[in-house]
């Protein structure tokens, strides 16, 4: 008999499909949302939120630079000690969960797919374990690509097709979905002890970032990928780096997108959002930032917003995690990963006393109050760098509810008042446009909805979240509390959340994309790869690639060449 | 005033494992109000089991309590693998007979607690305030903060009649140390407030501090990035005051060292 589920009556938000809030049916079988069921298990869902799974497109759950920062940080771990039910692993950690907290966490928001935002290629192994012991979610892997000795030489030499076909070849070796970049150059840079600006020279390969990231776009759109360059621009947490994120954007204007959707996504933009020239007069410039991307149709973001409170920041960006330390002389860390990129991690507490701090938590929301097109903006704190994902709520009801934003900013610094917009921005988002940034536009902007994620339609993923408020519900905590723990959560058709409780624990798959390069073009770039193996790496290139094993539940999609 | 005595049953020491009992929701904050039978149902962790007071201890209670500050629990019997005796303690007073096992006085904000013995490790560990009174000898990480906190002891007072281990205060940001004896290595380590008196010997004192006061009576093996500033004296006693510790830059430098 087929595994039916029917449920009943909810207020149903599928914005991908264009349905606001509608009193609808849905109708699961073996996993899929189909058109009628015969003898299903029901869920009552009479005056309830109805959304399909949350889909996050960038949070850092998975990998190396994680590990050391839960292993930095036996402190945090202790602040999220949960001891093992009869359905649950044990957990730990706030801002760095362990593998197991992580899954639950996210499914008792109602979330289902999250994309780790950071996987350094040559420690994919790591990324690909830690994502199989993270139950319940189905997940995806950035590979980082600009940093990489290979690229530079390319960018530099100007030969598009065989980075492309680098590109290709790194994305399957690691068996992952895009390319990520993060801080383009300047991470090599900061193995010379040096950071890069926009059109700087990345010391030794003599290109710029501004080279690298217009010779990624360009390769990333010769095969017909899902997802667009993933960035995080140059500069990040300088006092007036907006310049450089709006120059970022017009790099790539002309690039021309494979497929319907942006061709570049800036992740994290509230920390690409600033203006001043020094922390005195640090001060936001989101509203730079929102016109270009009003302006434009290219570009997408999402705008990870601050969660007051400690947390652990870790990224790709070395010299961005060295200049926080020498301002905080709290613990630090950082990693060199040989030809291909680096990490940085501290400590960091976001103060409501402390102006700059105030201002940053103020852009993140800016950001999503002043783009119009909430299909160009996506919900996310950078998990953990700006505050853990078990934020989000709070983030939702401040974006519902400009009474909340109002009390909030009353206790903060009053820098909000003159360095900030949000106490003059009156916009409150609707339950239609929360879905949209945090299910609909981040699946249409990952390419995911064409592969049943973030929607209700026939034949889409039956991973559904059902949110125990009523849709006139105007109250902020209400609201906070309903995004923390849904009434139920549905993952591929099985029930894993009920009454904020996870009850079920399946394995998530691991959904991993294939450019399909040219096999004259990929040996051209192999006997340079073969060079760089020979001469640099530690490991040998039989050794490199994620072997099947890692994937247990794996869901290809395979990306064709285009020209 | 009320006396509760808990003492340890032999049997729960005499098994083949020494598997510890954590009596951290036994202090007179907690236990105050209760008659003998609500005490001897309280739940204590024995290893991975939660089991009744009763069970593990031969209770008795003498005398009456206006509030939890008249409350005195005495344990007794071998307390060696007795762990958090008056952990998170508010106020009333402790008495252990015997020798105690770790965190005893860990996250004390209040009280008295007074140990007839040895203390192992992480005594009075992240202490907030109260007394602390170990009769004989401290192990390790007297008074210091857990494993990557980076706050340790920030009030109340701990006097060790006998020596004390290593990392005698890491992090410690206020209140008041005395130990009669010897310190182990790396005494105040990371201190950024509060003060430290070692009556013997300390080795490497104060590294990386950044402020508080450390006052050495005996023979001190310093450290080089302490800076000489002047002769001072302390209570009518002459030092070599120093500053340090310059290994976290000079500007950070603001911790004290006195020795002789």
């Amino acid at each position: 008999m087929a595994d039916e589920l029917l449920i009943r009556n909810g207020v149903v938000y599928d914005p991908i499909n264009g349905v606001k809030g509608e009193k609808k049916d849905i109708c699961i079988r073996d996993g899929k949302v189909v058109d009628s069921v015969t003898n299903p298990k029901v869920i009552d869902a009479e005056g309830r939120v109805v959304m399909p799974g949350g889909v996050d497109i960038h949070a850092h759950i998975a990998g190396g630079k994680v590990n050391a920062g839960r292993i930095m940080r036996p402190e945090d771990e202790r602040k999220g000690v949960e001891p093992k039910t009869k359905v649950c692993r044990a957990q730990s950690g706030y801002s760095v969960p362990n593998t197991f907290a992580t899954g639950y966490r996210y499914a008792r928001m109602g979330y289902t797919f999250v994309m780790e935002a950071a996987m350094p290629p040559l420690a994919a192994r790591h990324t690909h374990e830690e994502m199989i012991d993270i139950p319940i979610l189905d997940n995806a892997a950035l590979p980082l690509i600009d940093n990489n000795w290979m690229t530079m030489e390319y960018v530099k030499s100007g030969d598009m097709d065989l980075l492309a076909a680098y590109m290709a070849w790194i994305i399957k070796a690691t068996k992952g979905f895009g390319v990520k970049i993060v801080n383009p150059g300047g991470t090599e840079a900061w193995a010379w002890g040096k950071n890069c600006d926009l059109n700087d020279s990345v010391p030794y390969f003599d290109v710029t970032p501004a080279e690298i990231i217009k010779g990624l776009a360009v390769a990333n759109e010769k095969f017909d990928m899902p997802h667009s360059i993933h960035v995080h621009t140059n500069m990040l947490g300088h006092p007036g780096n907006f310049e450089v994120t709006k120059d970022t954007y017009d790099l790539v204007k002309g690039v021309k997108a494979s497929k319907d959707r942006q061709v570049i996504h800036t992740t994290h933009t509230q920390f690409h959002s600033y203006g001043g020239t020094n922390w005195g007069n640090f001060e936001s410039k989101a509203d730079a930032i929102a016109d270009y991307i009003n302006q434009n149709d290219h570009a997408t973001i999402d705008i990870g917003s601050v969660i007051l409170g400690d947390t652990t920041t870790m990224t790709a960006d070395g010299p961005m995690e060295y200049s926080l330390y020498q301002i905080t002389g709290r613990k630090w860390t950082n990693h060199d990963v040989e030809l291909e990129t680096g990490s940085g991690i501290t400590p960091f507490l976001y103060s409501g006393k402390v102006s700059v701090h105030t201002i940053q938590w103020a852009i993140g929301q800016e950001l999503a109050l002043l783009v119009k097109d909430p299909w160009k903006v996506a919900l996310t704190t950078d998990h953990p760098n700006a505050g853990p994902f078990i934020g989000y709520p709070i983030i939702i009801s401040h974006l519902m509810s400009k009474k909340r934003r109002d009390e909030s900013a009353e206790d903060m610094h009053k820098a909000i008042f003159d360095r900030a917009a949000l106490p003059s921005i009156d916009r409150e988002y609707d339950l239609n446009e929360i879905a949209i940034i945090t299910r609909g536009m981040t699946a249409k902007a990952l390419g995911l909805h064409e592969h049943g994620k973030g929607h209700l339609g026939v034949g889409a993923d039956a991973d559904v979240a059902i949110y125990d408020m009523s849709p006139e519900e105007r109250d902020a905590g209400k609201i906070q509390k309903a995004f923390l723990n849904t009434k139920y959560t549905i993952k591929a058709g099985e029930i894993v959340v009920k009454d904020g409780e996870v009850v079920a624990t399946p394995p998530g798959r691991t959904i991993f994309v294939t450019p399909e390069c040219d096999d004259k073009l990929t040996d051209e770039m192999m006997v340079t790869l073969k060079d760089k193996f020979a001469k640099y790496y530690s490991v040998t290139l039989n050794n490199y690639p994620v072997q099947d094993a890692y994937l247990p539940n794996p869901y290809e999609i395979k990306a064709p060449w285009r020209s | 005033m009320q006396t509760i005595t808990l003492k340890l049953k032999e049997a729960v020491r005499s098994g083949i494992a020494a598997v510890p009992v954590e009596v951290d929701a036994l202090t007179p904050d907690q236990l105050f109000g209760k008659n003998e039978a609500e005490l001897k149902a309280v739940k204590v962790w024995w290893g991975n089991r939660e089991e009744n007071t009763g069970d593990l201890f031969d209770v008795s209670v003498e005398g009456d309590a206006g509030n939890a500050e008249e409350v005195k629990i005495v344990f007794e019997g071998d307390l060696t693998r007795v762990k958090r005796i008056g952990d998170g303690m508010k106020a009333g007073e402790i008495e252990a007979r015997g020798d105690v096992d770790m965190r005893c006085g860990a996250m004390m904000e209040g009280g008295k607690i007074v140990v007839k013995g040895n203390a192992n490790c992480w005594a009075g560990r992240e202490m907030r305030g109260g007394e602390l009174i170990i009769e004989g000898d401290a192990e390790d990480n007297l008074c210091a903060m857990y494993r990557g906190e980076d706050k340790g002891m920030t009030g109340g007072k701990v006097t060790v009649n006998g020596n004390a281990g290593e990392l005698v205060g890491q992090y410690m940001a206020g209140g008041e140390i005395l130990i009669k004896g010897n310190a182990d290595r790396l005494a105040g380590l990371n201190m950024r407030g509060g003060k430290i008196t070692i009556e013997s010997d300390a080795q490497w004192p104060g590294s990386d501090m950044t402020g508080g006061e450390i006052v050495v009576k005996g023979e001190t093996e310093m450290t080089p990035s302490f800076k000489f500033v002047e002769t001072a004296t302390v209570d009518g006693v002459e030092y070599k005051k120093y500053l340090g510790d310059l290994a976290m830059g000079e500007k950070k430098a603001k911790g004290t060292l006195h020795v002789k």
